[in-house]
């Protein structure tokens, strides 16, 4: 069994320790506003924090988030009025919104640790993230939006 | 001639359902479950619950581009509905609700009159049994605000009122619902308002959800393991020993050439998969790579003088023989991928006969044609589940993954949930067909273009999709290469090209290679006819008032002017379409500004304006959204996308492999003005993604002097051209 606490509650699964951190939320637990894009790191769609910190849980087995804060975009804010999802929603950046959770932690993961990005610190920051629908205007514009209220 | 038929007839006459018919529920008759509670459901496109909530049902597929809130947000027009008592859902599919599919940016076009008139025709029976009610005349009645108002006395009463009442007992025949006086746009109050989407909020906090995202008790996890070839594979054996020893393992499922392993996780289906021993005879494509299709391709197009012409005006090989001067010139694109960020999958269930699949579909209406054959079953029996589409662009109008999950199921005996890897999501994808276009123009001495030839080969999806017409063509796969420009001698020959590669519809389809092509001969004929691309452009669109509009406007917001006064290798290019297709055009013109690094031959678009003349705009922030997204999925496409063959089988894996755009490829910024009309709506998904092919290929000669033909523009491909064009 393993330890794990997402969102403030203490979860235990029968998973192995090599075990995607990815699939435990998801399909273990059924917390599944976290997605699967790749498997391999490289579209971010994954994206949780670990204490604080951005990682993609695709590539983060569970050993590695035990004893560890685990964040999730549903326990990004209890009420889902973050200041980058109040963004989100008055920029109407989503389209299919499928890698939007992603984004979403990627930016405030972001801009927590740097409140007044620069575009270049923006693109920089959400590179790795990929969005099929091609929201990044409107991604870019709720992170500067965000930045004003953070 | 060209196709008198539009996508639109052609895919109505053979999908298996109808087309999209309002009909009014006959008071008295057989009740929905939503009757039952006290709710008036007056047709099958929306109910008003006893509370007042009006839930609009929406039968097309929320894949991003905002459907349900635009097609709520007709209803709710003529239904003089309070927007903030609009609900809307996806309900599960049903023959009762036509022919539902999602795709050719015709959501709108296909259903805007009709959704009017479920709005209106409501409209009228509420203040009608409102009317009677309240003992005054009806003309003395109006409908506003969810309520129906007795103007001199100030008397009202709400729509809950009156469906809690059971005061509607009237309906309205065909004949009454088509009399019906419309709204005009002048009255509009809630189409063409800046409404935010209704579908948004859930999208930011992980509550909205996708097929991916569904559970049924009792449910295993099943991994199929896919052949080593696009299409012809057999399967020899199969060897299962060491899956069996994986933990978690329940059984292997073989039906013909699908063989699937189940587990009761996910980790465990994935353990079991990769233990899986099967082998295979390859079947007949296993040597078809990039290079033998492209030699494939060339050959017809030298030696085909027997596959039918798509569009044959005038005399176009006499007026070449007589012009004063002609150009000749071949485009090549690659195959193109789907590429949702959400992998395929379903959720399936068999039980009593019945098919239950939870999955995002773009076309539910063939996947019960075609699986209620597959599976012996009656259409009724096979029932799809909508949910949110992690991303569409015609991926799934394909019920491929809902027949492996079904199949498995049925073998298994318990709900089954199937989810693709990204790796089998790419070499099972159905990509945009790679093609390639011959060219042959002539000007006389005046310098118009009096001769125009296009000898267009690549391959149909056409019959998983409706069929081809008499001669042998898909219209889909050609659309676009009967352009508007007025040219009296023209001659397209459409050459089919099987691969062993299957292919499918790729958001804006074929208009994405044929514009491409059109667009950038056009702009090539230009040069050669020494006049300025836009000019030259407008001097043959006298038939199209329209995009001439388009044009004249998206180069007065770029700065065409500008042009001689740019840096060095930076240059503007532009485009105009019509697309989706030339019978319901959406009016579209695109100019980028782009950079070419003479070195590398790396490309950037530094800048994309784009005017779009859609008609009556319902939802303009949800236009904007999808035309800023459909510029950036045609960039993606233009400079990164490229999938190339291997043993039968695309040879990528991954997005390190395949790859799309990201932020740092992304313009500066992409300016969209949207035109003001009150002609009837086109589309929007698809027709800006068509402009930037071409918008960028004459951005690149502008800046650099050096034409790419072949897409996407890679590096290697673009220092090729330069060297070409020294030489």
């Amino acid at each position: 069994m393993v330890n794990l606490s997402i969102n403030g509650t203490s979860h235990s699964v029968d998973v192995p320790p090599d075990a995607p951190l990815l699939w435990v939320i998801r399909e273990h637990l059924q917390m599944t506003g976290t997605k699967f894009g790749c498997g391999m790191g490289l579209c971010g769609a994954c994206t949780v924090h670990l204490d604080g910190a951005a990682v993609r849980s695709c590539q983060t087995q569970v050993s590695q988030a035990i004893g560890k804060r685990i964040t999730t975009i549903e326990g990004l804010d209890p009420e889902g009025r973050h200041p980058v999802q109040l963004a989100w929603i008055a920029e109407q950046v989503p389209q299919c919104g499928y890698c939007q959770s992603g984004q979403i932690m990627q930016a405030a993961a972001l801009l927590a640790k740097n409140p007044r990005p620069t575009d270049q610190q923006i693109v920089d920051g959400m590179s790795g993230n990929l969005c099929r629908c091609a929201t990044y205007i409107r991604i870019k514009r709720a992170i500067k939006r965000a930045a004003q209220e953070v | 001639m060209t196709s008198e038929v539009s996508r639109r007839d052609f895919l109505k006459a053979s999908a298996a359902g109808a087309g999209f018919v309002l009909t009014f529920r006959i008071a008295g008759g057989a009740m929905s479950a939503a009757e039952a509670a006290g709710a008036w459901e007056p047709n099958t496109v929306f109910t008003i619950d006893p509370s007042g909530i009006i839930t609009v049902h929406i039968t097309k597929a929320e894949m991003g581009q905002g459907v349900g809130t635009a097609l709520a947000q007709i209803v709710a027009e003529e239904l003089e509905a309070d927007w903030r008592d609009i609900r809307i859902d996806y309900p599960t599919s049903d023959p009762k609700y036509g022919l539902m599919l999602t795709g050719g940016s015709w959501s709108v076009n296909w259903t805007f009159d009709a959704l009017s008139r479920a709005g209106a025709g409501a409209r009228h029976l509420l203040i009608e049994a409102a009317a009677k009610h309240m003992n005054e005349p009806a003309s003395e009645c109006i409908a506003e605000g969810n309520r129906v108002r007795h103007l001199p006395s100030g008397k009202f009463l709400t729509y809950g009122d009156i469906v809690s009442k059971g005061l509607i007992t009237a309906t309205l025949s065909d004949e009454e619902l088509k009399k019906i006086q419309l709204k005009k746009p002048a009255e509009y109050k809630v189409i063409g308002k800046w409404i935010q989407r209704l579908d948004v909020p859930e999208k930011t906090n992980g509550r909205a959800k996708f097929g991916i995202d569904r559970f049924l008790p009792g449910m295993v996890y099943a991994k199929v393991i896919y052949p080593p070839t696009r299409t012809g594979s057999k399967v020899v054996s199969v060897d299962d020993s060491e899956a069996k020893k994986v933990k978690g393992y329940i059984s292997t499922v073989r039906e013909g050439d699908i063989v699937a392993v189940v587990a009761e996780n996910y980790l465990a289906a994935v353990a079991a998969q990769g233990k899986m021993r099967v082998t295979w005879d390859k079947g007949p494509h296993a040597n078809v790579t990039t290079e033998s299709i492209t030699q494939d391709y060339w050959n017809k197009a030298k030696n085909d003088t027997s596959s039918p012409s798509w569009v044959d005006v005038g005399d176009a090989d006499g007026a070449l023989a007589k012009s004063m001067k002609t150009h000749e010139a071949a485009f090549w694109t690659d195959y193109v991928g789907h590429a949702p960020l959400e992998p395929m999958n379903c959720v399936a269930r068999y039980q009593d006969g019945t098919f239950d699949f939870f999955s995002g579909s773009q076309f539910q209406t063939r996947a019960m044609g075609d699986l209620s054959k597959l599976f012996g079953v009656k259409p009724e029996q096979i029932r799809v589940h909508q949910q949110y589409l992690g991303g569409g662009f015609g991926r799934r109008l394909e019920p491929d993954v809902m027949l492996e999950a079904g199949l498995i199921a049925k073998a298994v005996g318990k709900p089954v949930k199937l989810i693709r890897s990204r790796e089998d999501d790419i070499a099972r994808d159905f990509y945009r067909s790679c093609t390639l276009q011959v060219l042959k123009g002539g000007i006389d001495s005046s310098g118009a273009v009096i001769a125009w030839k296009n000898t267009l080969v690549c391959a149909y999806p056409g019959e998983r999709y409706g069929g081809l017409d008499k001669q042998g063509r898909d219209q889909f796969s050609l659309n676009g290469s009967d352009h508007y420009y007025d040219i009296p001698n023209q001659f397209v020959r459409a050459i089919r090209a099987e691969t062993g590669m299957e292919v499918g519809y790729v958001r804006a389809v074929a208009p994405n290679y044929t514009f491409f092509a059109v667009e950038t001969f056009v702009d090539e004929l230009a040069h050669l006819a020494g006049v300025d691309p836009l000019e030259f452009r407008l001097r043959m669109l006298g038939g199209a008032p329209r995009l001439q509009n388009a044009l004249r406007l998206v180069a007065d917001r770029a700065g065409w002017d500008r042009r001689s006064s740019l840096p060095k290798n930076v240059g503007l290019g532009i485009a105009g379409v019509t697309a989706q297709e030339k019978a319901s055009p959406t009016w579209t013109a695109t100019v980028i500004q782009a950079r070419v690094d003479p070195d590398t031959g790396a490309v950037r678009a530094e800048k994309i304006w784009c005017a779009v003349d859609a008609g009556l705009v319902v939802n303009p922030d949800g236009v904007r959204n999808q035309m800023q997204g459909s510029l950036l999925f045609g960039l993606s496409n233009a400079l990164k996308e490229r999938a190339t063959v291997k043993g039968g089988q695309i040879a990528q894996s991954n997005f390190h492999e395949y790859q799309l755009l990201r932020m740092n490829e992304m313009p500066d910024d992409v300016e969209v003005y949207v035109v003001q009309s009150t002609e009837y709506p086109t589309g929007v998904g698809e027709p800006g993604v068509t402009t930037v092919l071409p918008a960028l290929s004459n951005a690149i000669f502008a800046a650099s002097g050096a034409r790419v033909r072949t897409s996407p523009y890679l590096p290697d491909r673009v220092l090729k051209a330069l060297r070409e064009q020294k030489a």
